[in-house]
């Protein structure tokens, strides 16, 4: 069984905007799954559906079902879906920048009641990043866009999620940098087996990790597979991996929303 | 010639009322910190804690140790009342409305309580003796050392409490919400926390204050000198209260002692305007506020 399965979801804003129009997506117990498209395709709400974040923006799941690990999520508050195992990483870092990095690693233990268990998992964290133990008292704030990255996965496994969420982790960062951080993403879910569900703009670089993925525009799924059929189709090399080759607007081929009749 | 004992006696009776005073901003610098509003009922808050307390002393007839823990926990609950019932309908609201909210919420207890238990001064006793204290030539007020003693160390309890995992959540919840809520944290409850902790600084305030000048509406009034102190020492900085406090308590202290008699009184409640003033003015971000940090 699917650690998540979002079952043709739609989410409205201000109960008016429909930006996710029936998303059905399966991240399987420890895969690595990406979901790419292009800005405003609706990918970050798909993973706020998922986290629940969508209520501070007025947002709301009006149709489908999210499942984690066979429960369904919908009824539950961000906290509560944490506490099951489930954590999102947002887009544009979003540390604690007052915080020095060691207590951005405190405030996310908040489920966890042994204090031995937490410094152990600190300690964990500083190992994974060693740049980030080197800073450990300064303010998050004053951090480079990559430390504050890596600072906000590291906050994120404090809560040892079985699924790691990441929108965007490459946003704003130089080219070695992005490779640096998709390493680490690679190792944790190597590693860890925690399953991780990896939104990206930056296609090249996330099919580079990723065992499967899941291609968005307007708030549909237009096309999925595994990464390398996806890499391979010449379409996503023209559209997101920027191809070489000139386009021959007469063979252009429109995808339609693949219908699912199962499940 | 200028009378050193004099000043000596304003400046360390100043120090202890500074410390009474910055009991109200605990309160405010508590719920600034975690929920980035201005409690302006923070004042009428600590009538209310009078008014209660002076309501069990008068109800039960025991010693002050016990009825202080019963006023604090009561405290504590109409906090987290306040959080559950005004508060939390504000989510998502501009932040100006909260505050309005907040000030009405000042004016309506103002008006409330001196309408149930009558608006005549209550006495309230905490049996601290009245004779005065010398050291040497100078004078102090037991009242007023035994206030501030508690405040200081209430005090530097909030200060302890912040470096705590508690503490680095109410902080976190501050600084972004919606990333607090990502990572498990639960933003609700960590606010009405440090609604029920200010509620309980305020306690302390009003019950103090309460015994040295009685329980009546004007305990209200001490929300302009803890305005004072909070914006002085920089809205989310405990330590900032700590000196703040001081400060504002030696400064008013030294221009009733010293101006009042040139002027013919009244120089007392001008003081604490007058800081609010300069230091929005001239450093608004207070003495350790901490400034919005943007990296370039």
């Amino acid at each position: 069984m699917s650690l998540l399965t979002l079952n043709n979801i739609e989410v409205a804003y201000d109960r008016v905007f429909l930006a996710v129009k029936g998303v059905s997506i399966e991240v399987p117990q420890g895969g690595l799954v990406t979901l790419l498209g292009a800005n405003g395709a609706g990918k970050s709400t798909v993973l706020k559906s998922i986290s629940g974040l969508l209520a501070p923006e007025r947002g709301e799941v009006t149709r489908g079902e999210i499942l984690f690990d066979g429960h369904s999520l919908l009824a539950l508050d961000p906290p509560q879906r944490v506490r099951m195992g489930l954590v999102h990483v947002l887009e544009g870092r979003r540390v604690f920048g007052h915080l020095t990095p060691q207590e951005n690693l405190l405030a996310a233990t908040t489920m966890h009641r042994n204090r031995g268990e937490v410094s152990a998992l600190i300690d964990q964290i500083f190992q994974l990043f060693p740049r980030l133990a080197e800073r450990a008292n300064a303010s998050a704030g004053y951090l480079s866009g990559g430390e504050q990255q890596m600072l906000a996965i590291g906050r994120a496994l404090m809560t040892k999620p079985r699924l790691l969420m990441l929108d965007e982790p490459s946003l704003g960062l130089a080219p070695f940098l992005v490779d640096e951080i998709f390493d680490i993403i690679r190792r944790i879910n190597e590693t860890s087996g925690v399953a991780v569900l990896l939104v990206e703009q930056n296609a090249t670089a996330a099919l580079e990790i990723a065992h499967s993925g899941y291609l968005i525009e307007n708030g549909r799924i237009l096309m999925s597979g595994d990464a390398a059929s996806l890499r391979s189709n010449p379409d996503v090399v023209e559209a997101y991996l920027g191809g070489h080759q000139r386009v021959d607007y007469h063979a252009v081929k429109h995808y339609r929303r693949r219908k699912r009749w199962l499940s | 010639m200028i009378d050193w004992i004099l000043i000596v006696e304003l400046a360390i009776n100043g120090i202890f009322i500074g410390m009474m005073y910055s009991l109200i901003s605990l309160g405010l610098v508590l719920i600034y910190k975690t929920s980035g509003i201005v409690n302006l009922a923070q004042g009428a808050i600590a009538m209310t804690a009078g008014y209660v307390a002076w309501a069990l002393a008068t109800l039960m007839a025991v010693p002050v140790l016990v009825i202080a823990p019963i006023a604090m926990a009561l405290m504590f609950g109409f906090g987290l009342l306040i959080e559950r019932m005004a508060l939390r309908r504000m989510i998502g609201h501009p932040v100006l409305m909260t505050i309005m909210l907040t000030l009405g919420l000042e004016i309506f207890l103002r008006g409330l309580l001196p309408g149930v238990f009558g608006a005549a001064v209550k006495r309230l006793d905490l049996g601290i003796p009245q004779a005065p204290l010398f050291i040497g030539d100078i004078l102090l007020n037991r009242a007023t050392l035994t206030g501030g003693v508690i405040a200081m160390v209430l005090i530097l309890l909030s200060i302890w409490f912040f470096g705590s995992r508690q503490g680095v959540v109410m902080r976190a919840v501050a600084d972004d919400q919606t990333a607090s809520w990502s990572v498990g944290i639960r933003v609700e409850r960590a606010i009405a926390v440090a609604w029920g902790m200010a509620a309980m600084a305020a306690t302390a305030a009003g019950m103090l204050w309460g015994a040295t000048q009685g329980v009546d509406w004007s305990l209200s009034l001490l929300l302009i000198k803890g305005l004072a102190i909070a914006i002085l020492g920089g809205l989310d900085s405990i330590r900032g209260v700590l000196i703040a406090g001081v400060i504002v308590g030696i400064a008013e202290s030294l221009a009733t002692g010293l101006i009042d008699p040139l002027v013919g009184g009244g120089t007392r409640d001008v003081v604490a305007s007058v800081i609010i003033l300069v230091t929005l003015l001239v450093k608004p971000h207070g003495l350790f506020g901490e400034a919005h940090i943007e990296r370039v």
